[in-house]
Parts: structure tokens; C-alpha cells; sequence
């Protein structure tokens, strides 16, 4: 290492705070960055990572705090502004244009320009594919548009033009997510470059081997707010930092399902977009964890069991009978419901301005109804038992009413409605994905606490997480995807986050076959 | 360095990003191909110049009103004003246009920065007033009929007979030059920022946000162009004519609408060309003429032109999903 | 309790009621004779047409789509139902249950193009609005057909005419809508299932909602009371006319818009799409009596229409 210690920072920000509506992202996000670093931010979902990578992008407005680049006040009014003092940034949501050629996307902002200032439009893919070059990027392809590239190709070219730039400080912000493990190489190879050339490279990722591997300084959030910044770490502290407990306090026992549990959920050689050829048993009592890199076909496998996307081959038996899904009422009224709790909880889960009861009921109005019309007051009382029972509002605070939007909630609370409503629905086959994305440490331990308890009562759960850790303490056996297909199945010691993230980068060793 | 060997060539990428323009050619080809044969079948001959003339001459107020339409489509919105303004510069140019050459210059020139000034009032609201597209449009589309009546309330007034000359000439190939006109116009588009800036806040605004696109002054530019080029289509309109009718544009709302679904743009904004929209706007055309020689009553002309509206939506959504199955075969 | 801390819904549909009630005062104090008995009935009129035709766009605007074939829909009825019954009683029910056919049908195929095959709605119903169109001038060959100039059944003109207890038969026809509306809005799982539609189609996908079904529900109960509008609007004009319904896309979009509905989906009620109606007629009565041309009333509906959405209609600032 040089005497980075020694120089002035290159940025220094301190006490930034974002809130949206009712959440609060960060509290008081405090960062210094000096050149010729690789500084890892660490810290869990939810944390405040990536919204401080967005202000120091310009992408959000701070509503407090102070920064300064170079020891001068920093104008972070927009994107532009952030990248004229050298801020380059890859972020967690893509943000190609899925519809434009990769080579417009890769030049966005210095198109090559022609005669009276025109664009010449010709010149991109060669210009495009020189950049490439340069990075020794090969497979692809600058006329493709990005809609139709791999998940890891688009974050390939994200990098590219972030790099493309010519950063001072590069933000990488869950950039490894999706990367092949050849790629993650490559990544670490062109951030040893640019360490080498002075570059100050801000790296967040899940993977802590990841983080011991490239970080000269590390700097954990928790809950909004800076906790620590050292230039050495280990695992076991630094998960006590993150999250203000051991490994052990933030997860309940392991559940176990009963040995003589019968299956609730079987899946015979089912294929659909995205997923080729999946075959598992879910049993009573028991969390099955589905692991493996982000978009291996975890998704589509959890549509296609919902009845979301189509099933082209293959078999669904819930309690021993077979069952067409077609769409997810069906799922939803299968003698044994089924349930799905998806990771958009804005997006896919709630209906945000409406009453916390619409929220709670919508799939079983039907039990709820005579002749059409909703039966009220029983509606009533089972809301107001199932407020009180997950304390939405809070624990000892005032509960909610019934009638009071789920916009008006914290995210923790949130997330409770949505599990609530399948409680109330008594669905006894629950398919959690990634739930506890974006949630504070405390309802973390709630959720968890509760998916517990679920598979003690004897439902049958099916549980991915982007958080490794998490399926490795929850789960009994996990299934690991690539590709669409299970690459592996872990069982008993086996499961444990380096396993399955092992299990989970493992280079191809057959051509995967075809349909 | 790469083997250009393993790359599909340029072709076939355009021939998957831009399927829905080659489709919009492809009716357009087929509407034309199908109006010579019910033409040949009357006369025993084929089109004379003048029927050619005159034809892409009756498609001028459509090809710019649909393009302009079509430019904020590609960003996600919609201007249902585009009609009201037609009918304001047509009453406009019928009551205050003269026959000297400054005259027609000078009031053509005002006209269209009218209709620059109606754009930017539509994009304001939808920006910083941050309302919906089709409310303020709506609102600002009845205001312009208002208007438009107030400044000629019964169909009359006077083109100058030099104006028609010049500008809606079914004699002389003018119609063809104007189509060049927009076609060019188009093609240097493309070629700025702006264009670029189009594109991007239609495929996704967060995103070009991110990439430093200003997209509040992009929606407004896109509002603007639309207002200024629906003034266009109203002179040309007028040019028609030997006179003004303060409703004249009203039928052209929904066939700009008809001619950008023709044209292969996306409703969800961010796909499409002009140049598919132009397409579009010369099938509508064609059809009518299409539909008289193929002695239809004409009664049923909109009939016919409802039913072509949503087969060719139809066909597009088909199209669309073809192209994206192939995506995910390759994926797989 | 405090109308500050009230949930926006409500706010937004005390304003439109509020804005009844000023612009009466406003009425009575420019023209006394407003608040009299025949004004007043014939304001009640005037707004029922625009309320009818306004239940199938609050619900399109309910999933956040629109209607367009609303006029032609309403034309067609018109003329269907005038030209079917020739003047006669006797042949009054099979024409009303053809023209409720008609609508539905419209309704039908606008709800299937949008829902199953993506269609968007705008492209959609200006699509049908031409072939019914094309269809309705074509089969009365331009409104000349022998039948067209028929006048409406005398049995059916008696009906919305005449009046109970001082209250016109449409008036009445018209509450007995706004009870059931707001009945199928507020009290039923179908309505519960509107809204979770037109707030988020994935989320209420995902819950179980059959979202394609509601949503062609939606598009079928707007062409129905479309045609309604056309049944009642003709008892009035003594008979079919080209350009009847021309006026009620933007003023059935107009009343849905003040009563607080939003394009966007999942905001409002029919009681709000009723204030607007009442508010936009009241308006017009004042206009006329102050003398102001036709053509200002464009205008002023067009401004109304925007100031009303820059006070409560504004997208929330995204973040």
C-alpha cells in the first residue's frame, strides 16, 4: 500500500441524511475517500450503501449534510455535476437503455461528432468496439441492444462506460452480483488498474471474500449511519458491526422439519423461460433455501411455480395431488394455498395508497363475501386480531387502524402487511423472495423470528435471498441454480455460506444443453 | 481482437431492432401495391403523375402532424392537442394571411411559432406542473377549438391563391419535397443530442437521468416540436384550400394517433422512427383513395379505417413479441 | 374531525362538492332565477347525460385507461334505438336490449383488445370508435335511412320525461345509478378488485385478482352506459342526430377529472365524477345566462380543466 494515510482526502462527506416519505435511508452517512484506494462500503440490505453512492452521484439530493471535494464545498446538484468532478458511478439497478444499441449506451454522453457538430452515427460500433478492446472485453457485441444481452453482459457494459469516463473515483455498487467468476477476475484486474493510477474505487458487494480480497480501507453503515472505518477487518467483527449483534443472536435456531414430514410441494422436471428442468420436494415444516448468483433463474422458478409464467414441461403435486397452475389464483385456492411474497414489495406486493385491510384481504374476499358484498365487520375484526398479533405500527406503540393507507408505514411494517396477508389467507406453502431486502436489522430479526415460527406450525417454505447468509441460517437444504438449472443440492453441514457460494461460481464444466 | 466472423452483421440487427418499421414499410408497400391494382382494374392504366402529386400532396398535414405526434410517443407521452392547434393556425392563416410574398413568409413563420409557444405551454404543464399528458392536453385541446372559433367562426376567409401555389400544389411534386423536408429534418435529429436525448427518457427516464439527460427540457423540446409541427400540418391545411374551417383539424387527432400505430412507434415510448410514422401517414392516405376505387360507399370509410388501426396494432405487438422470443431462445 | 387530516380521497371530493355549492351561490347572485324549480330540473338534466356517460369512464379511469368510443357508442345507440323501435312501443324492448347489446359488445372487444392482447387503451378505443362509426353511417346510410328520423317511442320520451313528485324520470333514472355505483364501488369485492387493479396490476395479479377479467368488466360497463346515454339523450332531441354525443368524451373526462378521479388509476369514485358533472352544468347555466358564446365554453372548459388538476391532480415528485 502507499502512504495514502498521509494525503489529503480526495472526499470527505459527513452527517448526509435522505428520508423517503415515512423511511429513512440514511441517517448520517459519513464517507472519507483518498486517492489510490479501493475502499469497500460494508454493511447489510437496507444499510444506506447505495443510497449515499447515489447522492455522491448526484442521482438523489441529500437533505442534510455536508461534502467536500478536494477540501472545497462540492456541487452534487445532478449526474452531470457529479461526473465534472470526476465521480463515475455503476449502480445497482442497471441503468443501460434497454432499447438503444450498447454502443449508443456505451457513448452516451461523448458521441462522436461529425461535420457542423452531427453525430456520426456510423462510427459508433467501431469507436464502441475499440473501448472494448481496451478492456479486453471480446463477447460483445456493440450493435446488440442491451434487452437482449445476458444480466452479466449488461453489467459488463455498465462497467465500461463508467470506466470509459475516466473516473477519479469509480463507484461500484453490487457490481459483482451477477458476474461469472472469470469476470469477477477481469473486474479486479481493471480496479487493480485503476488503484495503480491513482484511481479511488468505492466497491460494495455481499461477498466478504470479495471485500478482504481488494479493500484497502473498509467502512461499515448500519442502519443508516456510518459505524466504523478500518483498514483492516474480520469476518466475525465485521459482522458485528453490520449488524449490532453475532451471527448467532440474529437468527433463531435452525428450523427443522419433523423426519417422517410429508411432502407438501413436489416439482417434477419443470421447465419455463429461464428455467430448464427442475426437479425438488418441499416438506412440511421445512425452509428449502433456493441459492446461487443473482438471475440464474431463481425468479422465473418461483413465477413458474405461482403459475405466473407458463409451464412448458414438467409436473407441480401439492399434497400428493397434482395440480394445473395456470395463474396464481389457482395457487392461492389449491386445497394447500400457496403463496407468493415477492422482493418488490412497492412494485409486486402492496397496493400502496390503499387501507392496510384492502391490503390484508384482497385474496381471500371471496371467503369474506355473501352474494358480492363484503362482509364488514367480520372483515374488521380479523384485521384488527392480525394488527395486533404482528404488531404493525410497532411494537408498544399505538397499532394501526385498519383504514390507514400502507403508504403511511415504515418499510419494516411494510413488509409485515404483505406476510400478514398470507397468514390471513392460511396458506400453508409460502414462496419467500427476497423479503428482507431493504429492511432495518430489527424487522430483519422480526422476519425471521416469524419464518421460524411458520415452519414450526408446520408450513412448508421455499426461501431465496440475494443474502447468502441469510439461507445458510435458515435453511435445512439448499438448492443452488445456475443457469436454470439446480447445480447443486446441499444438505445438513454442508450448508453454510462458503459452501453454497462456492457451489454457486463454480465454472461451467459441461455445455449446458439445450432444450 | 475480436473475429468480426462470429458477430451477426449489421443487417440482422436491424432487421430485429427495427422490425416494426419494416413492418410499417411493408403495409405501406402492400396498401400502395393493392391501390394499383383496384386503380388498373378501373382505368387500364396505371396513375398518372398528377394522381401521384396530388396524392402525397393530401398527406402533408397528416405526415407532419403524425410525426409530430409521434415524437412525443417516443417519450411516453401524448397530444391530443394536436387537432386544436391545426384548427387555430388553419383559422389563423385564413384570416390574417396577404397575398404579398413577405406576407405569406411573415404569417407562416408567426403560425409556427404559435404552435412552438402552444408545445411549450403542453410540455410546461407536464413538467413542472407535473400533470398528466393526456389531462393537459385535453384541457388545452378544447381551449385551442375555443379559439380557433373565436377567430373564425364560420368556415371562409381567403388563402392567397400564391400560398396554395407554393405550399398544397397537387400539380407539381411540392408534396414530395416537403416529405424530403421532414424526412431530413428527422435524419439531422437523429443526429443531435436531442435525438439521442428522445430516445433515452422513452426507453427509461430514470435511467437517462442518470446518464445525465436532462429530461424536463427533453419533454418539453419533444411537446414543442409537436406543437410547431401540428402548426405545419395546419398550413398545409390551409394551403388545401381556398379557405379555412375552424374544425378542419379536428379528424386529424386521431389519424395522427392511426399514423404513429402505423408507423411501428411503441406506446410505451422509446422504439420507433419517423420514418415508419411517415409510412403510416401515407397508408391512411392511400387508403382512402384505396377504398374509393375499390368502391366502398363511403360511409364505411372509417369503419375500415378503425379495423386497419387495430390489425396493424395488432401485427406490431406480434412482431414485437416474435423478436423478443428469439431473445430468450438465445438465452437460454 | 379536521377535513386537513382527512385521507386525500375525501378532501378532493369535499372540494368538488364544495365547488357545487359555490358556483350555485355564485349562479343565484348573477341569476336569481337559477335556484328555481324548472332551472334547477333542467340542470339535473343536463348533468345526467354527462353522469351516464361519466360511470364508464370513471371506472376505465379507476384502472388507469380511458374511452374514446364513448361517442360513437353513443351516437349509435341513438340512432339504433330510435331507428329499431320506428316510433313504435311495441317494438321498444328488443330495441333497447339490441342497443344495451351494442354498447356491451363495444365494451366487450375494447376490454379484450386492452387486456389480452396489450392493445393500448387510447389506440384501442379510437380503433372501435371508427368501425362503429364506419358501421353506424354506413347501415343508416348517413342517418337517411327510412326509420332513422323516426321519432323515439312515445312510451319511452313519456318515461324520462315526465316526472315524480316534480322530479324528471332521468333524474331518477340517474340516482338509481349513483346508489348502484357507489354500491359497486364501495360495498362489493368487484369493487375492491377495480381498485387494487388500477393501483397495481402486478401486485393484485399477484394476489389472486383475475386482473384480465376486471379489467374487461370495466370496458363492458362503459360501452352499457354509453348506451344508456344515447337512449336518454335522444328522448330529448325528439330524435337522432349526427354529432349527439360529440360533447360528452370531454365533458364525461372533464366531470370525472374536478370530481377527482385520476387518469392514472385507483384514485376517486363516481361520486366525485358526479359533483364534477353538476359543477361543469351549473357552470354552463351561468355562461349562457351571462350571454358568453359557444365557443368561450370550450375554453373555459378547457381551463377548468386544468386548474382543477394543478390543485389536486399533481403526480407525487418522484424521488
Amino acid at each position: 500500500m502507499t502512504a495514502a494515510g498521509t494525503e489529503r482526502p480526495l472526499l470527505e462527506a459527513a452527517g448526509i441524511t435522505k428520508a423517503f416519505g415515512p423511511v429513512r435511508a440514511l441517517a448520517d452517512g459519513s464517507l472519507d475517500l483518498r486517492p489510490g484506494e479501493v475502499h469497500a462500503l460494508v454493511g447489510e440490505n437496507g444499510a444506506g450503501k447505495s443510497t449515499l453512492i447515489k447522492v455522491l452521484s448526484g442521482v438523489l439530493r441529500a437533505d442534510a449534510g455536508e461534502i467536500r471535494v478536494d477540501g472545497g464545498p462540492a456541487d452534487l446538484s445532478g449526474p452531470p455535476a457529479a461526473r465534472k468532478l470526476g465521480f463515475g458511478t455503476v449502480f445497482q439497478e442497471l441503468s443501460l437503455l434497454p432499447w438503444m444499441p450498447v454502443a449508443e449506451n456505451l457513448l452516451i454522453d461523448r458521441m462522436p461528432r461529425g461535420r457542423a457538430g452531427l453525430i456520426r452515427r456510423r462510427s459508433l460500433a467501431a469507436e464502441a468496439e475499440e473501448i472494448f478492446a481496451r478492456y479486453g472485453i471480446e463477447s460483445i457485441d456493440p450493435r446488440e441492444i442491451p434487452d437482449r444481452l445476458s444480466l452479466a453482459d449488461r453489467q459488463v457494459v455498465e462497467i465500461v462506460r463508467a470506466l470509459h469516463r475516466r473516473p477519479r473515483v469509480l463507484f461500484l455498487d453490487e457490481a459483482t452480483a451477477s458476474l461469472s467468476k472469470h469476470q469477477v477476475d477481469w473486474l479486479f484486474e481493471v480496479i487493480a488498474r485503476q488503484r495503480a493510477e491513482g484511481c479511488c474505487v468505492v466497491f460494495t458487494s455481499h461477498r466478504w471474500k470479495e471485500v478482504e480480497q481488494v479493500a484497502d480501507r473498509i467502512t461499515v453503515f448500519r442502519n443508516g449511519r456510518k459505524v466504523a472505518t478500518r483498514a483492516s477487518l474480520d469476518e466475525g467483527e465485521a459482522v458485528m458491526l453490520m449488524t449490532g449483534r453475532r451471527v448467532g443472536e440474529l437468527y433463531p435456531p435452525r428450523p427443522r422439519a419433523a423426519p417422517e414430514a410429508g411432502p407438501l410441494l413436489e416439482a417434477d422436471g419443470l421447465r419455463a423461460d429461464g428455467v430448464g428442468g427442475v426437479s425438488f420436494s418441499l416438506r412440511r415444516g421445512e425452509v428449502l433455501g433456493v441459492g446461487g448468483l443473482a438471475g440464474q433463474g431463481q425468479r422465473e422458478l418461483f413465477l413458474a411455480l405461482y403459475g405466473v409464467r407458463r409451464l412448458r414441461d414438467g409436473t407441480v403435486a401439492i399434497g400428493g395431488r397434482r395440480r394445473k397452475i395456470r395463474r396464481p389464483a389457482d395457487a392461492i385456492r389449491a386445497r394447500v394455498g400457496m403463496a407468493l411474497v415477492p422482493e418488490d414489495r412497492k412494485g409486486e406486493g402492496l397496493l400502496l395508497p390503499l387501507p392496510i385491510r384492502d391490503n390484508l384481504t384482497l385474496p381471500i374476499l371471496g371467503r369474506l363475501s355473501a352474494g358480492g358484498l363484503v362482509r364488514r365487520t367480520e372483515e374488521r375484526k380479523l384485521v384488527e386480531k392480525l394488527i395486533g398479533q404482528l404488531q404493525i405500527g410497532g411494537q408498544g406503540g399505538a397499532s394501526r387502524r385498519p383504514s390507514e393507507a400502507v403508504d403511511t408505514l415504515s418499510g419494516g411494517n411494510q413488509q409485515k402487511v404483505l406476510l400478514g396477508r398470507w397468514l390471513m389467507a392460511e396458506s400453508e406453502i409460502l414462496l419467500l423472495y427476497d423479503v428482507t431486502r431493504g429492511v432495518d436489522v430489527a424487522t430483519k430479526h422480526d422476519l425471521y423470528q416469524l419464518i421460524a415460527s411458520l415452519a414450526a406450525d408446520g408450513k412448508g417454505i421455499l426461501l431465496y435471498s440475494s443474502d447468502t447468509d441469510e439461507i445458510a441460517h435458515l435453511c435445512e437444504r439448499v438448492l443452488v441454480m445456475r443457469e436454470g438449472r439446480i447445480a447443486a443440492e446441499l444438505a445438513g453441514d454442508d450448508v453454510g455460506t462458503e459452501k453454497i457460494v462456492a457451489a454457486s461460481v463454480m465454472e461451467r464444466e459441461e455445455a449446458v444443453a439445450g432444450d | 481482437m475480436t473475429s468480426a466472423g462470429a458477430r451477426k452483421g449489421w443487417r440482422s440487427h436491424f432487421a430485429v431492432q427495427q422490425a416494426t418499421l419494416l413492418l410499417a414499410i411493408g403495409i405501406l408497400v402492400v396498401t400502395v401495391l393493392a391501390y394499383l391494382g383496384f386503380f388498373q382494374s378501373q382505368f387500364q392504366r396505371m396513375p398518372n403523375d398528377y394522381a401521384w402529386d396530388s396524392t402525397i400532396t393530401n398527406a402533408l398535414p397528416l405526415v407532419f402532424a403524425g410525426v409530430g405526434q409521434g415524437i412525443v410517443v417516443l417519450t411516453r407521452g401524448l397530444d391530443l392537442s394536436v387537432g386544436g392547434t391545426m384548427d387555430l393556425t388553419n383559422a389563423l392563416a385564413a384570416t390574417h394571411m396577404t397575398s404579398s410574398a413577405g406576407g405569406m413568409l411573415g404569417w407562416s413563420l408567426i403560425i409556427l411559432a404559435i404552435g412552438a409557444g402552444i408545445g411549450a405551454v403542453n410540455g410546461l404543464l407536464v413538467t413542472v406542473g407535473r400533470l398528466q399528458p393526456i389531462v393537459v392536453t385535453i384541457g388545452t385541446m378544447s381551449i385551442l377549438q375555443g379559439v380557433a372559433a373565436a377567430v373564425l367562426p364560420q368556415p371562409g376567409g381567403s388563402i392567397p391563391a400564391a400560398y396554395t401555389d407554393v405550399m398544397g400544389n397537387t400539380g407539381s411534386p411540392v408534396g414530395v419535397v416537403f416529405v424530403a423536408v421532414i424526412l431530413a429534418f428527422w435524419w439531422l435529429l437523429r443526429r443531435r443530442p436531442l435525438g439521442v436525448a428522445l430516445y433515452a427518457i422513452g426507453n427509461d427516464p430514470a435511467a437517462a437521468a442518470a446518464n445525465g439527460v436532462n429530461v424536463a427540457r427533453t419533454k418539453v423540446a419533444a411537446y414543442v416540436l409537436s406543437g410547431t409541427l401540428a402548426a405545419a400540418a395546419g398550413l398545409f391545411l390551409a394551403a388545401g384550400s381556398s379557405g379555412g374551417d375552424a374544425t378542419g383539424g379536428d379528424s386529424y387527432l386521431l389519424a395522427s394517433f392511426a399514423a404513429v400505430v402505423l408507423g411501428g412507434v411503441s406506446f410505451r415510448g422509446g422504439r420507433g422512427s419517423m420514418v415508419g410514422v411517415v409510412c403510416g401517414a401515407g397508408v391512411l392516405t392511400v387508403l382512402v383513395s384505396l377504398l374509393f376505387y375499390a368502391h366502398v360507399n363511403s360511409l364505411y370509410e372509417s369503419f375500415y379505417q378503425g379495423l386497419f388501426l387495430i390489425v396493424a396494432v395488432l401485427l406490431g405487438l406480434g412482431v414485437t413479441a416474435w423478436t423478443s422470443r428469439t431473445r430468450r431462445g438465445g438465452a437460454r | 374531525m379536521n377535513p386537513m387530516k382527512w385521507p386525500p380521497g375525501r378532501r378532493t371530493l369535499a372540494y368538488s362538492f364544495l365547488a357545487v355549492i359555490l358556483l350555485l351561490v355564485v349562479g343565484a347572485i348573477l341569476k336569481p332565477g337559477i335556484l328555481s324549480g324548472s332551472s334547477l330540473r333542467a340542470i339535473g338534466e343536463l348533468a345526467a347525460f354527462v353522469g351516464f356517460v361519466g360511470v364508464g369512464q370513471t371506472m376505465v379511469f379507476l384502472l388507469g385507461g380511458i374511452d374514446f368510443s364513448v361517442v360513437w357508442v353513443l351516437n349509435a345507440s341513438a340512432i339504433l334505438v330510435v331507428a329499431q323501435a320506428a316510433g313504435k312501443d311495441a317494438g321498444l324492448p328488443l330495441a333497447l336490449a339490441l342497443t344495451l347489446a351494442l354498447g356491451a359488445v363495444v365494451g366487450l372487444a375494447n376490454g379484450v383488445g386492452v387486456a389480452y392482447f396489450g392493445i393500448s387503451p387510447i389506440v384501442m378505443t379510437i380503433g372501435t370508435n371508427g368501425i362503429i362509426e364506419g358501421l353506424a353511417l354506413g347501415q343508416s346510410k348517413g342517418l337517411t335511412c327510412g326509420s332513422c328520423g323516426s321519432a323515439p317511442a312515445p312510451g319511452l320520451t313519456a318515461a324520462m320525461q315526465g316526472r315524480v313528485g316534480g322530479v324528471p324520470g332521468v333524474v331518477l333514472v340517474w340516482i338509481g345509478i349513483i346508489l348502484l355505483i357507489s354500491l359497486l364501488l364501495s360495498g362489493t369485492t368487484y369493487g375492491r378488485r377495480v381498485y387494487a387493479t388500477g393501483v397495481n396490476p402486478v401486485a393484485s395479479y399477484l394476489a389472486g385478482v383475475g386482473v384480465r377479467p376486471v379489467t374487461v368488466s370495466v370496458y363492458v360497463i362503459s360501452g352499457l352506459f354509453a348506451a344508456v346515454a344515447g337512449i336518454m339523450l335522444v328522448t330529448f332531441g325528439g330524435g337522432a342526430s349526427l354529432g349527439l354525443g360529440d360533447p360528452y368524451l370531454l365533458e364525461s373526462i372533464a366531470a370525472a377529472v374536478i370530481g377527482g378521479v385520476s387518469v392514472l388509476g385507483g384514485r376517486g369514485h363516481y361520486i366525485g365524477t358526479v359533483a364534477g358533472a353538476l359543477a361543469l352544468v351549473i357552470l354552463v347555466t351561468i355562461l349562457n345566462a351571462e350571454q358568453i358564446p359557444e365557443y368561450a365554453r370550450d375554453i373555459i372548459y378547457g381551463g377548468v380543466i386544468i386548474v382543477i388538476v394543478l390543485l389536486y391532480g399533481r403526480e407525487k415528485r418522484t424521488a
